[in-house]
């Protein structure tokens, strides 16, 4: 069954199944749960279950951005864990004497966007496939984040800016309109700007792009600092949420991450897919864990189930016409 | 219309040459397009047509001559640069991004045109799209995505972008059309006609394709290359299809250069047998048999299908319908391994990347389609493998140091001859050989022209895709032509009655 | 042309920054160049080696298997729960989960045409949670006189050497010999260097990538059961922080992500530079933390400086 979907690669009607299916997917996931579970489709079951996807939807979009070029970015949790660990400590909180209030949020961000541009630059000057150069500065941004702490997990006592994820305007979690308000950005970044439209040039025939003359360095770059200011957005969020900093706050994200954009429709050959894509698949990643935990199912089964659902993502969202090496 | 002789060319290219390692691709090329003209490149594969395109392009600098725009010499960098000097090209292999809007097609990169704010405003952009789209004639909302387009109008699409250039240059625009109508159907090459018969007002024309009739319908002046050299450039009014093909025509053959001699006839078994093979987009309803020891050679431009056709054959490729049988059995198509398991093996144009691996000796690459020979009980038998190189590397001559040498140190010639030793360790029944002497020596050719004849002496027999065509007339038993994804002759190429030249371009242009 | 004397350079570069690191420490600290101390370094070696060695066949192909500290969780559970039971059996139970995940893993990235790295990654998921599931989420303990009888070939000594070694020395050996005499290890570096060449010589490429992932769990499930023997109990989070340091040997030790190129031995001497490096760093006092991140860098500039940028024309 899966082949058979898989193989539908081509044609008018497999193009539309491309679009809509991930909506239609989040829709048949929402009335399956909602018939095993009638807590499921509460106002509160699924404010709470927005909350939850906040942090994922943010460090996921900006992960859009890399997956959309062609590459791939496996430092977020690094990133994730440095942003949270500086802010925590900039914050007032009992480790140390620093208390700048708010202003650490833009400079936790502007600390994520430099380590994506480190991500950026290594990848461009050393000609080094972004796996790898992500890979190892995540790894060193997790690294830095425990040096930094040395065993101590800082806590927070700045009620303002614990407010920025456990707040509540309308009723609605502050952390919800957060995430909303990063998903238009990034909306507008991916539509209205250059940089979108050449990211897009750029993951599908990067000759053609640079024929034209797309700065094609200088955008990869730009990308990868880019999606770092979003995972430090993810770790101030984080921060703010469980009210301390410690290195492993971003443990597991990446998975979800990724198992989030693939789900949603985004190719990871770059060039195909959207934003909206994303929050489609962050949705359906969240829904799907909520009802696990709903129905009882064992947390570290999570896992299992994420790892067939990107398999299955992938493989359905395959153009078969291809017949490229796969490594 | 008529255009002044003294008129400034718009384009003009002055003894321009060219060389890569081992050939000189332009030779002292010198043309010209004046404002309103529309001028026809004609030429073989391999004439240097590409050549001149990249330099134009940017892709590639010239190691002598000029390029003069506006009669004012110019250095062309990059494809943008030449963009920007008015040179729009509109290529063989469509550059239109699936994923992107025709609007956004039209102005990849040049987007700040439309930047609002630092936004871009969609609504300007499709405005602005929809007036470039109205001048060739298409009726599509610019928001479209391309990948809903059809060949045709994602053709038209390159084109609009390339004319988008019209009213944002200072200085005059010259459009290079490579190959324009390849995808189009008749009433699609009329449309792009009166197209180009509209936009000559305001720019020059280059029109590049291997369709004689429509380069003299539409051109007025006609530039013949062959071999990297301009051999004629004459006004297409004058000109008959049949001059153009002797223009494109060169040397003699030698018939001992090929080993006519040695050109055996085939014997009565059958070998291979195709029947209504199709693949969309490539060739249709293509028949014909082989016979054991028989060169069949198939000739025809780019785009004719042929080299789909070859690698339908060696399973690369997986035609739509049709059957092909290989003595008598049927063949499960589109698998390399099925292919290669029934005893046809395919000897790439592509050397470096699908015929060796370069990291590899020449032992361990000669062994490579017939491993499970030397291997007994789960190890490689070293000394049998050496021993069966060494034997190859005699009989054919190969200049190597040992079996142990990498292949990629040998010569290109070299290298060549080890592929087709591995093929034959493996004893193979077909050979589909793709431009099997492109990038070797005189000396290494003759060698290969030798092999060819060893090996049908034995039975063995060849699908032959040639660089030229004397090549292929000279090495085939017989010869079929194929157009545009037909087979459009079958001609008999016995030794001491060979078809000229001119009788195979008939049927190929 | 480069001088014959930098080409060797290039070639066993590996080796001589090793012998350099071990120098520069023992004038650091004379203790540090005993026999006694030297195999000391080799036995902890060895795990992280097992685990690596793998996987070095993998990427030799072009691939990558992230999946290998999973599968390494996942075999020492299988062993601790099932010792009991099964008693030897539960080793070749271990192992053969290990050849069931790279079995999977190589049949998804191969049939379902998916990248290596993408269907290593999710298998992991998979495995990961199989190995919460036997395991009931904590780790479990192997008794010491059950381990005497059935794990005393992992720990301990004999003749003199390590245990470990030993388990090592013939992983390397047969490895190595695999490599190098098998038409599977010619073809390993055949489709690392140039794949579409081999898929036109008829050479049936899936089979022999399968055969390379089986592998690489193979090992990683065999590397599971030592650590789980050496440390007398088995959890689902064993082996998490070996991936990196894993792909880090087979990369520091000259195979390259673009593959082709590399061996067994490399990937061991990239395991000792690894694990001398740490030594070097806590002698001189950076902390263990501080370790991770000179070990990210370490892992891009081998990266960069091992890949063969020739072979790919756009690098995303």
């Amino acid at each position: 069954m899966l082949m058979a979907a898989a193989s539908a690669g081509t044609g008018k009607l497999a193009a539309v199944w491309r679009v809509w299916a991930p909506l239609a997917v989040l829709g048949a996931l929402c009335l399956l749960i909602s018939v095993f579970s009638p807590n499921f489709l509460t106002v509160s079951n699924l404010l709470r279950l927005l909350n939850s996807a906040s942090i994922p939807m943010i460090l996921s979009v900006g992960a859009t951005f890399v997956i959309l070029l062609g590459s791939i970015d496996l430092s977020l949790e690094g990133i994730v864990s440095v942003s949270a660990v500086v802010v925590s400590m900039l914050v007032a909180n009992d480790v140390t004497g620093v208390a700048i209030g708010l202003w650490a949020v833009p400079l936790a961000v502007f600390l994520g966007s430099l380590m994506g541009l480190i991500n950026g630059v290594l990848h461009v000057w050393l000609r080094t496939p972004s796996f790898m150069t992500t890979l190892g500065v995540g790894f060193a941004g997790v690294g830095v984040a425990t040096a930094v702490l040395q065993g101590v997990t800082v806590r927070i006592s700045d009620q303002n800016f614990r407010a920025i994820s456990l707040g509540r305007i309308l009723d609605v979690p502050m952390a919800v309109w957060i995430a909303a308000v990063t998903i238009g950005i990034a909306w507008v970044i991916q539509e209205r700007l250059r940089l979108g439209r050449w990211v897009i040039a750029l993951g599908t025939d990067e000759l053609t792009a640079r024929h034209v003359g797309i700065p094609v360095e200088r955008t990869r770059i730009i990308v990868f600092a880019l999606a770092g200011a979003f995972y430090g957005l993810g770790g101030v969020l984080s921060a703010a949420q469980f009210g301390q900093g410690n290195a492993l706050i971003g443990q597991g994200r990446l998975f979800t991450t990724i198992t989030a954009v693939v789900v949603g429709g985004t190719a990871l050959s770059g060039g195909s897919g959207s934003v909206l894509n994303t929050v489609a698949g962050v949705l359906i990643v969240v829904v799907l864990a909520n009802g696990m935990v709903l129905m009882g199912v064992p947390p570290f089964v999570q896992q299992g189930v994420q790892g067939v659902l990107i398999i299955t993502a992938v493989a359905m969202s395959l153009d078969r016409s291809r017949l490229d090496v796969v490594k | 219309m008529t255009i002044p002789d003294t008129a400034v060319p718009v384009l003009e290219l002055a003894h321009i040459s060219k060389s890569f390692p081992g050939v000189k691709a332009l030779d002292d090329v010198s043309l010209s397009v004046r404002p309103g003209e529309v001028v026809g490149i004609i030429g073989e594969n391999g004439a240097g047509k590409s050549t001149v395109l990249k330099i134009l392009n940017g892709i590639y600098q010239p190691d002598a001559g000029e390029i003069r725009i506006g009669g004012n010499k110019v250095e062309i960098k990059t494809p943008r640069a030449a963009f920007n000097l008015g040179l729009a090209m509109v290529f063989q292999e469509q550059s239109v991004l699936p994923t992107l809007t025709v609007a956004e097609n039209i102005f990849l990169g040049r987007e700040e045109e439309f930047l609002r704010l630092g936004f871009i405003s969609k609504a300007a952009m499709n405005k602005a799209a929809a007036l470039e789209l109205k001048k060739v004639h298409l009726s599509l909302p610019p928001s479209r995505r391309c990948a809903d387009l059809t060949f045709a109008e994602r053709q038209m699409v390159e084109i609009a972008k390339a004319l988008s250039l019209d009213s944002r240059l200072k200085g005059q625009l010259t459009i290079l059309l490579d190959e324009p109508t390849s995808v189009l159907e008749a009433k699609e090459v009329e449309l792009l006609f009166s197209i180009i018969r509209e936009i000559r007002k305001r720019a020059a024309i280059i029109f590049i394709s291997h369709r004689l009739e429509e380069v003299l319908a539409i051109t007025d002046r006609i530039v013949v290359m062959r071999d990297g050299k301009v051999v004629a450039d004459l006004p297409s009014k004058s000109a008959t299809v049949k001059d153009l093909h002797s223009h494109m025509v060169g040397r003699q053959l030698h018939n001992e250069y090929y080993r006519e001699a040695r050109q055996s006839k085939p014997g009565d078994a059958v070998v291979l047998e195709v029947q209504a093979l199709g693949l969309a987009g490539a060739f249709s309803d293509v028949n014909f048999q082989m016979h054991a020891g028989e060169v069949l050679g198939i000739a025809g431009v780019i785009g004719s299908g042929r080299e789909s056709l070859a690698r339908c054959l060696s399973g690369h490729l997986k035609p739509d319908h049709g059957h092909i049988r290989i003595a008598g059995e049927e063949l499960r198509q589109g698998s390399v391994l099925k292919a290669s398991a029934a005893g046809i093996g395919l000897v790439p144009s592509e050397r470096k990347v699908e015929g060796l691996v370069s990291a590899m000796t020449v032992a361990e690459n000669m062994t490579l389609a017939a491993l499970p020979k030397f291997v007994s009980n789960g190890i490689i038998r070293f000394g049998a493998e050496r021993k069966a190189s060494e034997d190859w590397i005699d009989q054919l001559h190969i200049k190597t140091p040992s079996t142990a040498t990498p292949i990629g140190s040998l010569s290109g010639g070299n290298q060549q001859k080890c592929v087709l030793a591995k093929w034959r360790i493996a004893g193979v029944k077909l050979l589909v050989l793709d431009h099997p002497t492109r990038g070797i020596d005189v000396g290494a050719k003759e060698d290969v022209y030798e092999l060819i004849r060893d090996m049908t002496g034995e039975g063995l027999s060849v699908l032959l895709l040639a660089d030229t065509l004397e090549e292929l007339i000279g090495l085939s038993n017989r010869i079929l032509v194929m157009k545009d994804g037909q087979v459009t002759a079958s001609l008999d190429a016995r030794a001491g009655a060979k078809p000229q030249q001119l009788d195979v371009i008939r049927h190929m242009v | 042309m480069q001088s014959s004397a930098l080409t060797w350079l290039k070639d066993n570069l590996t080796f001589v920054v090793l012998i350099v690191l071990v120098l520069a420490i023992s004038i650091y600290d004379h203790t540090f160049f005993s026999a006694s101390n030297l195999l000391t370094v080799m036995a902890d070696t060895m795990t992280l080696f097992l685990m690596a060695s793998g996987v070095t066949l993998v990427i030799m192909m072009g691939g990558i298997d992230l999946s290998v500290q999973s599968v390494a969780s996942l075999a020492s559970c299988i062993l601790a729960v099932y010792l009991p039971r099964f008693g030897a059996g539960a080793i070749g139970l271990a192992v053969l989960s290990g050849v069931a995940s790279g079995f999977f893993g190589g049949l998804v990235s191969n049939q379902l045409r998916i990248p290596s790295f993408i269907a290593t990654l999710a298998v992991s998921g998979v495995v990961a949670s199989a190995a919460f599931y036997i395991s009931g989420t904590h780790s479990v303990n192997i008794p010491g006189d059950l381990s005497a009888v059935y794990l005393s070939w992992a720990v301990g000594n004999f003749l003199g050497l390590p245990c470990e070694i030993w388990v090592g020395l013939v992983c390397l050996v047969v490895l190595n010999a695999v490599l190098a005499l098998t038409p599977f290890g010619r073809l390993v570096r055949a489709i690392g260097s140039q794949e579409r060449a081999v898929l036109a010589s008829g050479i049936d490429v899936n089979r022999q990538k399968l055969i390379a992932f089986t592998l690489s769990g193979t090992m990683a499930a065999i590397a599971g059961v030592v650590m789980a023997a050496r440390l007398g109990s088995g959890s689902p989070t064993l082996a998490n922080e070996f991936l990196l340091p894993a792909i880090a040997c087979v990369i520091v030790g000259g195979t390259a992500v673009t593959g082709g190129i590399g061996s067994i031995w490399r990937t061991y001497l990239g395991a000792l530079i690894i694990q001398v490096v740490r030594i070097g760093m806590t002698f001189v006092g950076i902390s263990v933390f501080a370790q991770q991140i000179v070990f990210g860098l370490l892992l891009v500039a081998a990266v960069a400086i091992t890949m063969d940028r020739s072979k790919v024309s756009v690098i995303k």
